[in-house]
This record gives C-alpha cells, sequence and structure tokens, in this order.
C-alpha cells in the first residue's frame, strides 16, 4: 500500500490539509461573533427579563421599571397583518409562476424582478411606503409599517413557493391530470400537498425576515409611548423601540433595550429552527 | 410446389374489434417531428407492446393517446386517433373525460402525498358521487384487481408513500383502474422494479386485459414478448413494423426489428 | 448478419455452428466408412466405427449444454433464438446418423467376415452414396444458409425409397432360394434401412434449415412416389446405444 504514495499524491494530502484548516478557521471565526453576540445579548438582556417585561408598557425617560408589553403586541400585530397580506400574494405569484406561466417570458421577467425585491435594502421600501401611504395620510400608522412588511414578505414568499413547486416532480402531476382532474384541482390537492412543508417554511422565514426590520419601520409606523391597538395611528413596536431606547443614556431604557433585542433574536432564532425542522421532515419522507 | 401459402396461415383464431385506430398521425415538439405519420390499430381487450430504442417516439405516441402532451406548451399532434369513432385530436375534445377514459400508468410510481384510500377515492370523487359505504367498496375492488387488497387492507389510512416501489405501482394502477376507464397505458411500469415486482405488474396487466384494452411501452423486449397480442416496432418516429407478437419476435420481417430485438443495433 | 452489440454473443453462436459442422463431419465419415466395412466385410474398420460414437454423442450433449446456457444467458430472439433451437435438432440428427452408421458396423463385426452377393452390394453402395450425397448437401446448406439446396435435398427423397424396395425384393428372392441366407440377409434388409433413415435424416436437416432461415416451418406432406410404397418394417428400429 505504502508503495503507492507516490510524492504527487503526497503532496495533494498536504494541500487537501491545508485548505481543511482554512476552512475550520473561517468556520470558528464566523461562528465567533454569533456566539459574542449572542453572549452579550444574554448578558446585557438576561437581567431585564421579567413578567414585567410583558405587563407593563415602555416607561417615561427616567422613570424605573416599565416593560414592552405595547411594543410587543404592536410588533405583534405588524408582523401578523404584513404576513397576512404578503404571503397569500406571494404564494399566488409563486403558483403563477411554476404551475401557468412556467415557461413564459412573464415569469422570467416577474423572477428577475422579484430577486431585484428580494435584495432591496428595507430602507427604500420604507421609503416607498412613507411616500404612498403616508404623506397622502398625513400621519405614520400601523397599517402603512405593515404594508411596508408585506413589501418584504413577497418576494420571500414568492421565490420559495416557485422553488418548491418546482421541485414537485411532474410525473405527479401529469399522474393526476391522468385521471382526468382539472388543473385547479391538481395544483390544490397534489401540487400544495406535495410542497406543502416547503412552503410553510417560506412564510416562516418570511416572519424571521420582517420581524427584526427596523429601517422601514421608521419612516412609516414611528413608534409610540403608550398602549394601542388602532392600526391607523403610530403603533409601538419592538425593533423602533430598541433603536430609540439604546442610544438613550437612561440606563432602565437601556436595559429595556437589551431585554427587546433578546426577545426577537431569539423569536427569530426559534422560528429559523422551526423552519428547518419543517424542511427536514420534509425530505427525509 | 407452393410453400408460401401453406406456411403463411397464421391465422387469429377470431376477429378483433379496434378500439383506437391511429391514422396518419404526426408529432411536433415545437418544429421538430417526433412521430412521421403513424397509422395503427389498438384492438379491443388486446394488449399492444411499443418497441424500439430510446427516442423512437413510442412514449410520445402512448402520450397523444390521452393528451397528455396537452398540458406542455408547444407540443401538436396532428392526424386522427379515433377512440371509439371519435377523433380525440379533434378541438373541443374535453380532456379530463378523455383522461377518464383513457388512464395512464407512469415509469416512476406516482402515489399523491395522501393515505393509500384516498389515493383511489380521489379520482372517483371527480365523477362519481359515492356513498362511504359504495367508496369502501370501489376501494376495495380497485385494490383486489390491482392485487394490492391482501397487502394494505389493514393500513388504508397510511401514507401512500410508505408502501415499497412495486406496491406504489401497484397503487397507481388500483387508482387508475378505479375510475373505470376503457383503455389503460402503460409507460415502462416496470422500469424501475424489482423482478418479483415486475413480474406480479405483468400477471395483472395478464388479468387486466380482460376488461380493458391496454397499450404499454416497454424496452424491456422478453416482457412485450411476454405480456402483449401485439407489437409495434418504431424507429425515428417511424412505425416500422407491426404484428402479433409471437410474429414479430420469432420471424420479424423487417431487417430493423430483426437487428433490434436481436441485439444487434447500432 | 451484421454483429451483435454484445460480441460474446456472436462467439456463442459461431461456438454452436463450429460443433455442429464437427459432428456433420464425424457423421459423415462414420456413415462412409460403415458402409465401406459392410461392402467390403471389413471388421476392423466396423470397430473403428462403432468406437467413434462415443464422440458424437458428447459432441451432441456438448452442443445442448452451451445452447441451454445460451439461451438462459442471452434470450435470444427471433433468428438467434433460431439458430440455437437449430442446432439443439441438427445434433439430434446427426446423432442418430451416427447411431445408425453405428449399427450397421455392428452388424458388420456380427456378419463376422462373411462376403455379400456382388449384386446386392451394388445395390447398398448406390444407395447409401445417395445417401451420403443427401446428408453432404444439407449440411452444406446449413453452414451456408441455402434454403433452396435444403429445399432440393427435401424434394428428392424417392430415388433412395425406390432403391431400398428393390433391394428389400432382392434380399427376400435370396432367402426364399436358400434358408441359409435368411441370417446376413436380414442382417443386409437392417443395415439398408439404416441407410434409408440416414437419408430421413437428411430430410429432417433440410426442414430445420427452412426453419432456421424462414422462421416458417414446412407444413404441407412431403412428396412420395405413391406406386410401390415400401414395405412394412420389419423388426424394430435401432435405438441409440
Amino acid at each position: 500500500m505504502s508503495a503507492r504514495i507516490s510524492p504527487l499524491y503526497a503532496g495533494r494530502k498536504r494541500v487537501n490539509a491545508i485548505a481543511m484548516a482554512l476552512c475550520y478557521a473561517a468556520t470558528a471565526f464566523g461562528l465567533m461573533w454569533l456566539a459574542l453576540i449572542l453572549a452579550s445579548l444574554l448578558i446585557n438582556g438576561l437581567p431585564g427579563l421579567s413578567p414585567a417585561i410583558f405587563l407593563e408598557n415602555t416607561p417615561p425617560p427616567n422613570a424605573q421599571g416599565g416593560g414592552l408589553a405595547n411594543a410587543i403586541v404592536g410588533s405583534l400585530m405588524l408582523t401578523i397583518i404584513g404576513v397576512g397580506i404578503g404571503a397569500p400574494i406571494g404564494i399566488l405569484a409563486g403558483t403563477y409562476m411554476a404551475e401557468y406561466g412556467r415557461y413564459s417570458r412573464v415569469t422570467s421577467t416577474i423572477r428577475f424582478i422579484n430577486d431585484i425585491l428580494l435584495s432591496a435594502p428595507s430602507i427604500i421600501i420604507g421609503l416607498f411606503i412613507y411616500t404612498i401611504i403616508v404623506v397622502p395620510m398625513g400621519r405614520f400608522s400601523g397599517i402603512a409599517g405593515a404594508l411596508a412588511l408585506a413589501v418584504i414578505v413577497i418576494p420571500v414568499v414568492v421565490r420559495t413557493t416557485e422553488d418548491m413547486l418546482l421541485l414537485v416532480p411532474n410525473p405527479l402531476r401529469e399522474a393526476a391530470a391522468a385521471l382526468g382532474m382539472p388543473r385547479s384541482l391538481v395544483i390544490k390537492q397534489v401540487a400544495y400537498r406535495a410542497a406543502r412543508a416547503g412552503i410553510i417554511t417560506g412564510v416562516l422565514l418570511a416572519v424571521a425576515r420582517v420581524s427584526g426590520e427596523t429601517a422601514p419601520l421608521l419612516f412609516t409606523v414611528l413608534s409610540n409611548q403608550f398602549w394601542s391597538l388602532d392600526i391607523t395611528q403610530p403603533l409601538a413596536n419592538l425593533p423602533v423601540t430598541i433603536n430609540n431606547f439604546i442610544n438613550n443614556p437612561d440606563p432602565n431604557w437601556k436595559k429595556l433595550a437589551w431585554t427587546g433585542a433578546l426577545l426577537i433574536t431569539f423569536a427569530v432564532l426559534s422560528l429559523n429552527i422551526v423552519a428547518r425542522t419543517l424542511t427536514q421532515s420534509r425530505k427525509s419522507k | 410446389m407452393n410453400l408460401a401459402a401453406s406456411t403463411a396461415t397464421a391465422h387469429t383464431g377470431h376477429t378483433m374489434a379496434e378500439r383506437i385506430a391511429i391514422r396518419d398521425l404526426k408529432f411536433y415538439y415545437g418544429d421538430a417531428l417526433a412521430l412521421k405519420g403513424i397509422n395503427l390499430p389498438l384492438y379491443d381487450r388486446k394488449v399492444t407492446a411499443f418497441i424500439g430504442p430510446s427516442g423512437c417516439g413510442k412514449s410520445t405516441l402512448l402520450r397523444v393517446l390521452n393528451r397528455m402532451y396537452d398540458l406542455y406548451p408547444g407540443q401538436r399532434a396532428e392526424g386522427e386517433v379515433l377512440l371509439d369513432g371519435e377523433n380525440i385530436l379533434a378541438p373541443g375534445v374535453d380532456l379530463n373525460l378523455l383522461r377518464s377514459r383513457v388512464g395512464m400508468v407512469f415509469q416512476k410510481p406516482t402515489p399523491f402525498p395522501m393515505t393509500i384510500y384516498d389515493n383511489i377515492a380521489f379520482g372517483v370523487k371527480l365523477y362519481e358521487k359515492l356513498s362511504k359505504a359504495e367508496m369502501d367498496v370501489r376501494v376495495e375492488e380497485s385494490l383486489t384487481k390491482a392485487a394490492l387488497w391482501k397487502e394494505v387492507k389493514d393500513k388504508l389510512n397510511a401514507s401512500g408513500l410508505s408502501l415499497s416501489g412495486g406496491q406504489q405501482q401497484r397503487l397507481c394502477i388500483a387508482r387508475t383502474v378505479a375510475i373505470k376507464p376503457e383503455v389503460i397505458l402503460f409507460d415502462e411500469p416496470c422500469s424501475a422494479l424489482d423482478p418479483i415486482s415486475t413480474a406480479k405488474i405483468e400477471e395483472l396487466i395478464d388479468e387486466l386485459k380482460s376488461d380493458y384494452t391496454i397499450a404499454i411501452v416497454t424496452h424491456n423486449m422478453q416482457q412485450a414478448a411476454r405480456v402483449s397480442e401485439h407489437t409495434a416496432f418504431m424507429y425515428l418516429g417511424e412505425l416500422i413494423e407491426f404484428n402479433e407478437t409471437d410474429r414479430i419476435f420469432t420471424t420479424p420481417k423487417d431487417q430493423r426489428t430483426q437487428d433490434y430485438i436481436t441485439g444487434r443495433f447500432g | 448478419m451484421s454483429d451483435h452489440i454484445v460480441r460474446s454473443f456472436d462467439d456463442e453462436l459461431l461456438a454452436l455452428g463450429r460443433s455442429i459442422s464437427e459432428m456433420g463431419g464425424i457423421a459423415e465419415t462414420m456413415f462412409a466408412s460403415s458402409v465401406d466395412a459392410l461392402v467390403r466385410s471389413d471388421t476392423q474398420l466396423a470397430q473403428r466405427v462403432i468406437a467413434t460414437d462415443q464422440r458424437l454423442d458428447a459432441l451432441e450433449r456438448e452442443i445442448e449444454e452451451k445452447a441451454i446456457l445460451t439461451i438462459a444467458k442471452r434470450q435470444p430472439m427471433a433468428v438467434d433464438l433460431r439458430a440455437i433451437i437449430t442446432s439443439i435438432r441438427l445434433a439430434a440428427d446427426l446423432e442418430r446418423v451416427g447411431d445408425l452408421a453405428k449399427n450397421i458396423g455392428k452388424r458388420v463385426v456380427a456378419m463376422n467376415g462373411q462376403f455379400i452377393p456382388q449384386k446386392i452390394a451394388g445395390g447398398v453402395t448406390h444407395m447409401s452414396d445417395l445417401a451420403l450425397d443427401r446428408l453432404k448437401r444439407v449440411l452444406d446448406a446449413y453452414m451456408n444458409r441455402d434454403v433452396e439446396t435444403a429445399l432440393d435435398v427435401w424434394n428428392n427423397d424417392e430415388e433412395i425409397d425406390t432403391l431400398y424396395n428393390s433391394l428389400f425384393r432382392e434380399l427376400l428372392t435370396y432367402m426364399m432360394e436358400d434358408p441359409r441366407n435368411i441370417g446376413f440377409c436380414t442382417h443386409l434388409l437392417f443395415c439398408a434401412k439404416n441407410i434409408e433413415r440416414i437419408g430421413d435424416h437428411a430430410t429432417n436437416i433440410a426442414e430445420t434449415i427452412h426453419y432456421l432461415v424462414t422462421g416458417k416451418t414446412i407444413t404441407v406432406e412431403r412428396p412420395r412416389s405413391n406406386a410401390s410404397y415400401a414395405p412394412l418394417e420389419i423388426g424394430e428400429i435401432p435405438k441409440g446405444e
């Protein structure tokens, strides 16, 4: 065996070892920052975590105690409405692209534009909504924020829906059609069923994406110090609250900001984990 | 002495009715001509096999018979395909209705992502309103016909995907049989199966032909020889030879058929 | 015919053909020698003929095994399948030819050097020449896949039958003349019958060739001289030992 190890082979092994070492180093470097971020979030945010966070509204400056209840509820509302508007549109568009318009030029154009939208800076989306909604309405409002989030949600869901439907093997559609099933039923009963886990994953990823967005909300919802469920008025929300509190010298606000950041991060993290698990279980089936 | 007259006494026993008549069928993928004028009968309650090298057009021909090609843009057929005398290529033919009359089983088993029971009930529900009890009967009937009932009767609510490859293929056959078609098309139904499962499918085809007109595309010539009454040999989009299977595999008339079935092609 | 994609399949078919040729050669030689031994009352030659039969039997078994193996391995179709089936049939026919020649040899040994009358010897020689010619031509026809020649052989069987009939009457006369002739005459009668049977095997081979080339079996009756049909067979036909 050893006779076969030529200088050439030995050289290749050496190069391999070096490349592997570099890969590990790069991975460790990347993971280090993630670990540091999580650690600083835990160190700074965990002490503030108490039932009061979920029960009390944001305090006025230089006060003691208080919580983030209004911001949490506001964030939840914005996310739910945003995804509620964006996900159906995204799913329908993705369905059109994968099922009906698969071979048409319109689809490739849409796909191209969608990909641009996917990577568009969110602040631009915020500005866009500001121009077409906030300015005509004359005030910041929850609905404007939700719409901004919806615009961010759509391209993510379009992409995943199309990809997941394209993954459904064509013979499955043919098999359904061969039973005399109309196109709409083939999509609803067979294609969606086969792609379900993937599409849900896409929506969850979109939720994760928007729940941390700050920039588009700054121009649309602003924030609100008080408890409000009125979506036509400015609404408290976590990202903007964090943004406002963290830059303030008041230590109480700073503490709340860290706790809010911790909440968002772990919400996003758990959403990602759920999405991953769904994709995994789909693959192993 | 006249040998020709004495030896050419290939009698078929009884007369056969044409269920499907293919008349001068041309098929295009975009501008490419894939079938160059096919004329062929499919006889009632008989198995007709299509053989030929890859790309010869045999699967294309099969997919014309239930107009599966209509799912894709740029594919079109010219000529006539008469099913019980009615041209299925004519405009205005209800494709879904046509496909409920001409069922198809595919190369790879394609169970739907639902329970075994629903896999079968699903197609039936499209065309018939059955009570739960009637549906139960239909499901059992179809699974029995597909020789699968004994294996799955205790797990009808299990996912169709949990079955083995051979069982999945039989489930697909049961699903097709359940909607009571007149013609069943098999597109290389055993190419993804092991020999035992293949034998079961062949046995099944043998039984099904007492009720259905069957067309089968296969790359396995022994399979064509075993299951079919008639065989069509196709090459480069043309029908080279069509005859009784017994003749094709013992004394083909065309040299190209001979070369193909004896493994001399290329 | 072009070659198979799988070349070893061609090799197997060629090997089968070669074995058949070898069997054909051996059977021809055995037959010619046995008649020689009969006409010249050559017991030694007759012994050699008897000994050669083993080789022929072995070849037949070999061909059968090879043929079965090829069928199992290749699942041959059409012309290939016919070639293999044909080789099995031909091997069986040739093996029978060998048995018949061997039987003539045994009778030569049994007659133990007794000379046979010139006239009878002439008839036997003539008959065997005809049979040998048919055998040779039909084997050539096999090698060349020549269905014309095969059909020609198949159509011309009467002459041997006629010769056999006259020889039969001749021998009958001898036996009636002198009962002491009965012993060797019976042997001769069997020898003549064996020669006639060899001619029949040539006919069989001709039919097999027709099947090999055209894929059809000959279903019509063979032309027969309907005048004086061959007499009923006397005694049993020798079985392969």
